[in-house]
């Protein structure tokens, strides 16, 4: 089975159709929508302090201790509904480029992500307090802002160049 | 002039039919609300968490409110902003749907409720005279928190009850 045919075939599950064809999607769309801006919101914060913005904590461990499991949570739910969305019309999102997009910015910022916990991360000790961070940490968030930005603008367009399945 | 009349003379009006034909400018007015309700999720999550004593412990009401009050406000005047932009590019859209509308009233509860409960926020007095301060709190700021989201899900409705 090549992917097309896969796509095919999830579009014809009864999952898929009855998502589709009934209020589910509002819904699954509603929460997929409070998911990621919770997890926007709360990575926004500790970006904005690793850029060197003040938070409530001035320490960047505690701070990112505080909030990402809300991030992490939020994340989950999203990638579920997203997943649940996806599969309600998988042929139609495969070949919709905001849409491809949208996952490859939320690839690179899973990269950045990693990137700043293996290098940057291990010398918090020495710049945990300190206002402004050293210029591989500012990197990071600028960076995550930038690329989760992206994800949500692309995530809005792909509604206004949905093509139809079929 | 009933609300059908206003909504078809402002459909009608330049800054309208501009606002609509040129295709760029309502996504992107969309993604900036969107945006604007990230950071309100965020500063929301930190201050309503704070009233309800699970996040922020160590710090003080006061740090916490000064911090992301700002925010906060700032988020709420831009989503009004580009809402407004959104009414006018569109106002078949919102006027006369009852899901909007629902959206509208509750928002003006969010920003109320925001109004009061910050104020007790910002006196430390009364946060540390009284422990149970928190508990007592809990209810109405996980209530704050819950309006938010619920907004959240009347907005993404009003796309679908036309």
């Amino acid at each position: 089975m090549n992917l097309n045919e896969l796509l095919a075939y999830l579009h014809e599950t009864g999952l898929a159709t009855g998502i589709r064809e009934s209020s589910a999607f509002p819904w699954i769309e509603s929460v997929h929508v409070i998911a990621i801006a919770t997890v926007v919101g709360t990575i926004a914060i500790v970006d904005l302090r690793l850029v060197g913005l003040a938070a409530h904590k001035r320490s960047v461990q505690k701070l990112l201790a505080e909030l990402l499991p809300f991030t992490w949570w939020a994340f989950a739910t999203a990638v579920s509904t997203g997943a649940l969305l996806f599969i309600s019309n998988a042929p139609s999102y495969a070949q919709n480029r905001p849409f491809q997009l949208k996952l490859a910015m939320i690839a690179l910022a899973g990269i950045n992500m990693a990137l700043f916990n293996v290098f940057t991360r291990r010398t918090v000790h020495l710049w945990d307090e300190l206002a402004s961070p050293p210029a591989l940490a500012k990197i990071a968030g600028l960076s995550s802002l930038t690329l989760w930005t992206a994800v949500i603008c692309f995530g809005r367009w792909i509604g206004f160049s949905l093509e139809p399945f079929g | 002039m009933t609300m059908a009349e206003f909504s078809q003379w402002l459909y009608g009006v330049p800054v309208s039919r501009y606002l609509r034909n040129a295709g760029w400018i309502v996504p992107t007015v969309q993604s900036v609300h969107i945006l604007a309700i990230a950071v309100l999720m965020g500063s929301g999550v930190v201050l309503d968490l704070k009233l309800a004593g699970f996040m922020a412990k160590t710090e003080s009401s006061r740090a916490v409110f000064d911090r992301y009050m700002p925010w906060l406000w700032g988020a709420l005047a831009m989503l009004f902003l580009t809402g407004l932009v959104m009414l006018t590019a569109e106002p078949d859209r919102v006027l006369s749907n009852w899901v909007f509308w629902t959206k509208m009233a509750l928002v003006a509860v969010a920003f109320f409720s925001t109004l009061m409960l910050r104020i007790p926020m910002r006196r430390d007095g009364l946060a540390a005279a009284s422990p149970n301060w928190s508990i007592a709190a809990r209810p109405i700021a996980l209530l704050s928190l819950a309006i938010w989201v619920l907004i959240i899900v009347c907005g993404r409705w009003i796309a679908y009850v036309i």
